[in-house]
């Protein structure tokens, strides 16, 4: 059951909410514009949040792929969904900011750096995820399987990191082991965006699992009624 | 351990009886090469990198169908139910299939050879023994996750499709490896140059080989 306690909803949104309106002052009045990209470099912060927050939601949705198997809950299972639901929504603005920075900086919409080609497959993993939640119809089974699949993906995304480093990165590197590579305005502005898109991630997520949870409990009810005998029903009336 | 050794065995002779998975895989191989020659504009040389991205487009798609139906079998009249009730492990099954989708992929590759040296030019035949250390590499890494892959598949619904849908997204870094390796190859590079990336393609492997193996109790449970 869903427990009826008070609804702590409104408050997340509006915390959120307030953190990008403080976000988007950062980027754009404290940050100063970089030296070389100009006002283009303003896509940065955000388009690092969103890469954070999908990484974020595969690490989550790996994570309740192991627990479903090992406990065979359902609510890792609807965790693990909706999870990838918004990771691939945000794997797809990274992808779709990229290309926008990209663009002016790179004279290039795509190229095959290893950033690039490690969210694209990404993106592709975690896509057929769903194609293959939509193709199983039994409840346990589809658990089962999205579960494998959610750590396949999540499995593979190193190697194919790896491979693509083989070639030449014309990526920047901002954070290395031995510290931040950027002016302390920008830094603050990016932590500033950071938190606002892992606030944002919280609520999505909470509002996804529970949606989800509902649609399970309506399947269940559904299914009981089917059960009942016509008889007792015409009773009850 | 014995009673996967009889689960390859059972697999290789119901092939060898009637060669459902070869037949498919080699023709389709074979029609792939012979499309792919035609895309290439008549007269132009090919280089030794599109030869390799050639090769393994072939060995890819033609791979791909013969894994789909390493389940078939055991769908008709409840076969897997019976594999799994006699006293052979998931983890043995998985390893079987494994194994006879490995020496299924070797066989198609057999023939799908020397038809692209005929197709391509035989100058890429000095290279047949390191070539012979990547494709053993890449097959195995496409067994584990294809078997693993088809196994799932096998107790979906709608499953023609599904399968390259999920496998290949998977493979695509091992792909693109193997590209990389079989080019170099190609070239004439000595083995330190793209040893690298044999390194990658055998971390792949062992990978979801143990994936496959830590997973395969699930599968095939439910």
């Amino acid at each position: 059951m869903i427990p009826r306690t008070r609804n702590p909803e409104p408050v997340l949104i509006t915390c959120t909410a307030l953190l990008f309106a403080a976000a988007v002052y950062a980027v754009f009045f404290h940050a100063p514009a970089e030296r070389v990209m100009g006002l283009v470099q303003k896509i940065f912060y955000f388009h690092l949040s969103c890469a954070l927050v999908a990484f974020l939601s595969f690490t989550t949705a790996c994570i309740s792929g192991v627990a479903y198997l090992v406990s065979r809950d359902l609510k890792w299972d609807v965790l693990g969904a909706a999870a990838v639901e918004i990771g691939l929504v945000f794997t797809t603005l990274v992808l779709a900011t990229g290309m926008l920075w990209g663009r002016p900086v790179w004279n290039a919409w795509w190229t095959w750096d290893p950033r690039l080609t490690t969210s694209l497959i990404l993106w592709f993993i975690f896509a057929a995820y769903f194609i293959l939640r939509a193709a199983v119809e039994k409840r346990q089974q589809r658990a089962a399987y999205c579960a494998v699949m959610a750590i396949a993906g999540f499995v593979d995304v190193p190697i194919v990191f790896l491979s693509a480093r083989l070639w030449r990165s014309i990526h920047p590197v901002v954070i290395r082991a031995d510290g931040v590579n950027m002016a302390p305005p920008m830094l603050t502005a990016l932590l500033v965006s950071l938190a606002a898109f892992a606030a944002l991630w919280g609520v999505l997520l909470r509002r996804r699992v529970r949606i989800l949870a509902m649609a399970e409990q309506i399947r269940i009810l559904e299914h009981r009624l089917d059960r009942e005998p016509a008889q007792a029903r015409r009773a009850r009336y | 351990m014995r009673s996967a050794w009889l689960v390859i065995r059972k697999d290789l002779r119901a092939e060898l009886r009637r060669p459902q998975a070869m037949i498919a895989m080699l023709f389709f191989g074979f029609l792939l090469l012979v499309i792919l020659d035609v895309a290439v504009p008549a007269g132009t040389e090919i280089t030794p990198e599109t030869g390799a991205g050639i090769l393994w487009v072939a060995i890819t798609f033609s791979s791909v169908l013969g894994l789909g139906r390493s389940f078939d079998r055991e769908k008709e009249n409840h076969c897997l139910e019976g594999l799994l009730l006699s006293p052979l492990s998931p983890e043995g099954l998985f390893g079987a299939k494994m194994a006879v989708n490995c020496i299924f992929m070797g066989l198609a590759e057999l023939a799908i050879l020397p038809l692209f040296f005929i197709l391509y030019g035989d100058a890429f035949l000095r290279s047949l023994p390191a070539l012979a250390l990547v494709l053993l590499l890449a097959n195995s890494g496409f067994a584990a996750t294809g078997t693993l892959f088809a196994a799932i598949t096998a107790g979906a619904d709608r499953n023609e499709a599904l399968l390259p849908m999920l496998f290949f997204p998977l493979v695509m870094p091992l792909i693109a490896m193997a590209v990389r390796a079989t080019g170099m190859i190609f070239a004439g590079a000595p083995l330190p140059e793209y040893s690298s990336w044999l390194q990658v393609m055998a971390a792949f492997t062992l990978i979801f080989t143990g994936l496959g193996f830590l997973v395969s109790r699930h599968i095939f449970r439910d």
